[in-house]
């Protein structure tokens, strides 16, 4: 039998994918959901834009980096989201007890911690290589500011786009 | 925050949870048809209505045209206008829905991702300019008719002074302008806002 045969409209190559990695799905939103509600959202959320972000790939690119974006892009989404949305309580309700109170400690343990320090965090507890946080978010590995200061220091001219006619060129290139 | 400590409390999260229950056929069934992205953010049925309006005004206008070309009609230059700005904002509204790509967006790298939907943002509220603009052409010719009914003294002099025309039609346009900008807008400026704000605080990263 053909592995991505479809049922229902549906690849089954898909479907079997993201079952095997519905619990790092579930792993990213204890980052970001506050309650069970936003947990529930943001899980059906990734696992639809996982699933979009695979069937839109023709080309056969790494399955599992498609996912860990949507993880990323959704969690990102959310955290917009959340900001922009009115005051409201943000305190951790969750239905079972065993994992309000796990989520309780592991929030606690974590303190305030930003966007960025999650995903990393993520990686690291999901045992991923730090390289991969550059395919995922688009940063150069070595984006501090020790690097930034080491290369004025040495003097090494800054890279500069030709800016041809840069009014213009914002104008019409949309990036 | 210590590193191991975290990793202990993440290892005792509870294997199965109510929050973190195996998910089943029939549910991804039904996920993987949604939308990830939510209306604030998704503009592509916006963008596809205005394209399908733009598109049923563009053919009216030349419709009209011709045949006011034809018999030498007083309004040449006003529908030149106005099919002009319908030719543009048809090419505007196409080429920022093939630059959304929706299918692909989510599976940009985060940065990307952030930078793109800030573009989308932008141009999209650009766009109402020609929302404006086309509400005053179309209210004009409102008044014009509204005129044409009511006073036909009033009509015939309105519409044999361009000038009288070409000032009415400006101030439409701006009025519906600042009704935008108080009204819609403020919308997609604060979302802009948001998503710029984020991006910018992942690339200068933690303080």
């Amino acid at each position: 039998m053909n592995n991505s045969s479809k049922k229902g409209g549906f690849d089954v190559d898909i479907r079997s994918l993201l079952k095997n990695q519905h619990k790092r799905v579930y792993a990213i939103c204890r980052l970001f959901a506050h309650t069970y509600k936003e947990h529930q959202y943001l899980f059906t959320s990734i696992m639809a834009a996982a699933s979009q972000n695979i069937r839109s790939r023709r080309d056969n690119r790494d399955k599992q980096t498609m996912v860990f974006r949507a993880c990323i892009n959704m969690a990102a989404l959310h955290s917009i989201a959340m900001e922009m949305a009115p005051a409201v309580d943000r305190s951790i309700q969750f239905k079972s007890p065993d994992y309000q109170r796990s989520m309780t400690r592991f929030r606690q343990s974590m303190g305030e911690a930003s966007d960025f320090e999650k995903f990393r965090l993520f990686l690291e507890f999901e045992k991923m290589p730090a390289e991969e946080l550059t395919h995922l978010t688009g940063l150069p590995l070595s984006r501090n500011a020790s690097g930034k200061k080491k290369e004025k220091e040495a003097g090494l001219p800054r890279k500069t786009s030709f800016n041809f006619i840069p009014y213009l060129k914002q104008k019409l290139v949309w990036s | 925050m210590e590193l191991k400590k975290l990793q202990e409390d993440w290892d005792s999260f509870p294997e199965i949870s109510m929050e973190e229950r195996p998910i089943l056929s029939s549910d991804l069934e039904k996920i993987v048809v949604k939308n990830p992205l939510s209306d604030a953010f998704y503009l592509r049925r916006k963008l596809l209505t205005r394209i399908i309006v733009f598109s049923v005004l563009w053919i009216v206008s030349a419709v009209e045209l011709r045949s006011q070309w034809i018999s030498d009609g007083p309004d040449i230059s006003e529908l030149v206008a106005l099919s002009a700005l319908l030719s543009y904002g048809l090419y505007f509204h196409v080429r920022l829905l093939f630059f959304a790509d929706y299918p692909t967006l989510l599976s940009l790298p985060l940065i990307n991702f952030l930078g793109k939907l800030e573009t989308v943002l932008d141009k999209y509220i650009l766009s109402f300019k020609f929302v404006s603009g086309l509400a005053g052409f179309y209210v004009l010719a409102l008044l014009q008719y509204l005129l044409f009914r009511s006073n036909k003294g009033a009509f015939e002099t309105l519409s044999h002074n361009d000038w009288y025309k070409w000032l009415i039609l400006i101030f439409i346009s701006v009025s519906f302008d600042i009704l935008l900008l108080h009204t819609i807008i403020p919308k997609y400026r604060k979302l802009l806002a948001g998503v710029r704000k984020y991006r910018e605080g992942i690339q200068n990263g933690p303080k």
